[in-house]
């Protein structure tokens, strides 16, 4: 029971912030000096990103939160 | 002798990549990335990984990436071991491919990827699509794959199927000036064998091949922040929460900082904490009446881990040799400590080539 409420409030939170997020105020083009650094992209190396996720989940049970999956591999 | 005639296939492949580009003649905005990656752990495991990928702009609207890596391994597992005591080594390469294509505001990929091992294939076909939305404030990305994933049971020559399908959907979010949210959905079912055909269990003292349930459902919830802090500092943190019908939970939790000391010199450092419950069904050996389902495979036992990284980016003003204006250079170096007693450090250095090509 209070590991169904738990993911129901965690989705329940993602939900919220998710509609919350839609009404937040324009940032213009040139207010993005900053946005623009490779520090502020979501997985900016996907290379390195790809690397760790691969060996994370051949010690992990878990998976995923990253993008669509690859294919298995006898690691896993 | 593996690794050896590993990385002769990886510099060829990076040479062949740098001629794709170098026959081309539009205006484009192509990179090159080589990696190398070397991971070792407690069990005297050492796996060396060179990785080339290329992305590629064909025209204005469409973009082209392939990627190949190699993963040299010195001991495949703990079972093997078992059998070979000298120790045994593999090898696994795996080759991807995508192309993109832009519509205004909608980004759609189309991919697949197929890799190979000893007693292993996958075979997998992807495909993703955004949206940026609100002056590029807001992008909405969604993306499916589905994987043939075909383990060999050794020592017989027995091939099994197994079906992996997942899903997800996320939403990135400009709040600020200097905030970036994001949160994800992420939905994947894997049926068929799922087995880990080189992993033993014991049961009443006899150790045979574990055996799990041919279904499984994982769904996995995320949210992740992008805070740029003043004197070019950025703040990067992510929470993911996952849970699936094995009845195993997680909680992911990274942290990151980063620093500018020159625009040549980024700096970042951060820190992972990863902790699991156990399978319903996963117990270290089994006792009395044998269970419909039971086995021995670590992932599936509660632990907890901390990881500790940290992450130099040198990209020089000029030219470094021959290579181009905008090389970078990264290097990087991992400490993970289990409290299952399992630690590994992994290692990688990163070159990454931008490419530029005008119009005549």
């Amino acid at each position: 029971m209070t590991v169904t409420l738990t993911r129901a409030l965690v989705l329940a939170a993602a939900a919220a912030a998710t509609i919350a997020a839609g009404g937040c105020a324009t940032v213009q083009p040139w207010q993005r000096g900053r946005l623009a650094d490779t520090c502020m992209v979501f997985d900016a190396d996907s290379g390195q990103v790809a690397y760790m996720t691969h060996w994370q989940e051949a010690r992990e049970a878990s998976a995923g939160g990253y993008g669509v999956q690859s294919g298995g591999c006898g690691c896993k | 002798m593996t690794q050896r005639s590993s990385i002769p296939v990886v510099v060829v492949a990076a040479v062949t990549v740098f001629s794709l580009v170098a026959a081309r003649n539009w205006a484009q905005n192509n990179e090159v990335n080589v990696q190398f990656h070397g991971f070792q752990d407690t069990r005297g495991v050492t796996v060396l990984s060179p990785t080339v990928d290329l992305s590629q702009d064909f025209t204005e609207r469409t973009s082209l990436r392939l990627n190949f890596g190699v993963d040299a391994i010195s001991a495949a597992s703990d079972s093997c071991a078992r059998c070979h005591r000298d120790g045994i080594r593999s090898r696994r390469q795996d080759v991807g491919l995508s192309v993109t294509r832009k519509f205004d505001g909608l980004k759609f990929t189309l991919g697949g990827a197929y890799s190979q091992e000893n007693f292993y294939r996958a075979t997998t076909a992807l495909t993703s699509v955004s949206r940026d939305l609100n002056n590029g404030n807001t992008t909405v990305a969604g993306g499916f794959s589905f994987s043939l994933n075909q383990p060999v049971l050794h020592p017989t020559l027995t091939r099994e199927n197994q079906n992996a399908s997942d899903a997800f959907a996320s939403v990135t979010q400009t709040l600020t000036r200097s905030t970036i949210v994001q949160a994800g959905y992420e939905a994947g079912r894997i049926s068929g064998y799922q087995n880990n055909p080189f992993l033993r269990a014991n049961v009443n003292g006899v150790m045979v091949l574990g055996q799990v349930p041919d279904l499984r459902t994982r769904q996995t919830v995320t949210a992740r922040v992008r805070q740029a802090l003043p004197s070019e500092t950025y703040l990067e943190a992510d929470y993911r929460h996952y849970f699936d019908d094995w009845q195993v939970t997680s909680n992911t939790l990274n942290l990151g900082l980063s620093h500018h000391f020159s625009p040549q010199f980024l700096l970042n450092a951060s820190y992972r904490r990863y902790s699991q419950t156990g399978a319903s069904f996963f117990q270290p050996e089994y006792t009395g009446a044998i269970p419909v389902y039971f086995t021995a495979d670590f992932r599936l036992e509660p632990f907890t881990s901390n990881d500790y990284i940290g992450k130099v980016i040198y990209t020089p003003r000029g030219l470094i040799a021959w290579l181009p204006d905008g090389t970078g250079l990264t290097l990087q170096y991992e400490r993970y400590q289990a409290d299952n007693g399992f630690q590994a450090a992994i290692f990688s250095a990163g070159l990454r080539v931008p490419i530029k090509i005008f119009t005549k």
